[in-house]
């Protein structure tokens, strides 16, 4: 079986999911940036008190709100946030994953249980992890980043 | 003097008869092995100076919707890039203090970089192995030919997906 096949049949679960980070609504946008420096994660994901997603926050949207308004850092993350984000079951298709991210153009894709409680979060980085599973011998040997291909004969 | 001897030609094997071409599994396996990086389209891409203040380089990314700018020295050369990552890790919380210095103060330094004859595997390697989301390419000698982003590579991966169908 092909990749798409299997991004057909495989569900977002078998992805490596990293841990989302969960925030209160109330939460400052300083201590939100603080969590996601820390924990080197692009968003947090702002949850009610049964543990389901109202939002996210994202550093797209904090590029942006820097700009606008520089009194954001000491208001509550929940005035900044996306209501609308992507947002898929752990046992969608895998291929879920990349309509949303083409659709919404977002980088992390919320995942959660039947429940609707967060399970993970996951987006560009863990579907190139896919591919590179996919595709080691392919993907995983490349000369990137190295110096270009000599274009003269090396030495004498 | 020994004597030259030359093959029979009437006996000799063509060392690549019996060659086969690759078989992939899909069109995306091609792509990604026989494509270079240029197949993903690292263009339109911005690049500013070094000395740039902070501001003026987060109001170019807002301005162009786009999460990060390539950063360039007098003889246009990448010496860095400035992403969002930079902009949430570095300037955020201190913006007041970084506002007006150069964005070479907050940018990430010396880049991973794709050549743009390599294949576009490498570009997915450089985002899946080395973790980078944001890859700048560039000419054999060192020219910036363009920038290759999420979206881009989402698109090159519908693209060819969509050719299996």
């Amino acid at each position: 079986m092909g990749l798409y096949e299997n991004m057909l049949t495989e569900p977002i679960s078998r992805l490596a999911l990293r841990q989302a980070i969960t925030v209160e609504p109330e939460l400052s946008v300083r201590d939100a940036v603080l969590r996601m420096r820390e924990k080197k994660l692009g968003c947090v994901i702002v949850i009610d008190g049964q543990q389901k997603p109202l939002g996210m926050f994202t550093e797209a949207m904090l590029r942006i709100k820097l700009i606008e308004s520089r009194g954001i850092l000491d208001d509550s993350v929940q005035n900044h946030m996306a209501r609308q984000f992507p947002l898929a079951q752990a046992d969608d298709p895998i291929v879920t994953v990349l309509e949303l991210m083409q659709a919404e153009n977002h980088r992390f894709v919320c995942v959660v249980d039947q429940a609707g409680k967060i399970v993970g979060l996951t987006g560009q980085k863990g579907l190139m992890e896919y591919i590179a599973d996919h595709f080691p011998q392919l993907v995983m040997t490349q000369r990137a980043g190295a110096k270009p291909p000599l274009t003269d004969r090396e030495g004498a | 003097m020994a004597e030259q001897s030359y093959p029979d030609p009437d006996k000799f094997q063509d060392p690549l008869e019996n060659y086969e071409p690759r078989v992939y599994a899909d069109d995306l396996e091609r792509a990604l092995a026989e494509e270079p990086v240029a197949a993903i389209h690292a263009q339109p891409f911005i690049a500013i100076a070094a000395d740039t203040p902070v501001h003026a380089a987060l109001e170019k990314l807002v301005g162009r919707d786009i999460a990060s700018t390539l950063v360039v020295d007098e003889q246009q050369h990448l010496v860095g890039i400035f992403s969002d990552r930079d902009a949430l890790d570095k300037v955020a919380l201190e913006y007041d203090a970084v506002k007006d210095q150069p964005v070479s103060e907050v940018m990430t330094k010396n880049p991973v970089v794709v050549r743009e004859d390599d294949s576009s595997a490498a570009a997915l390697c450089v985002m899946a192995a080395a973790g980078y989301r944001h890859v700048p390419v560039l000419s054999a000698d060192d020219k910036i030919v363009g920038i290759v982003s999420p979206h881009r590579v989402v698109d090159f991966l519908q693209k060819h997906f969509q050719k299996d169908d």
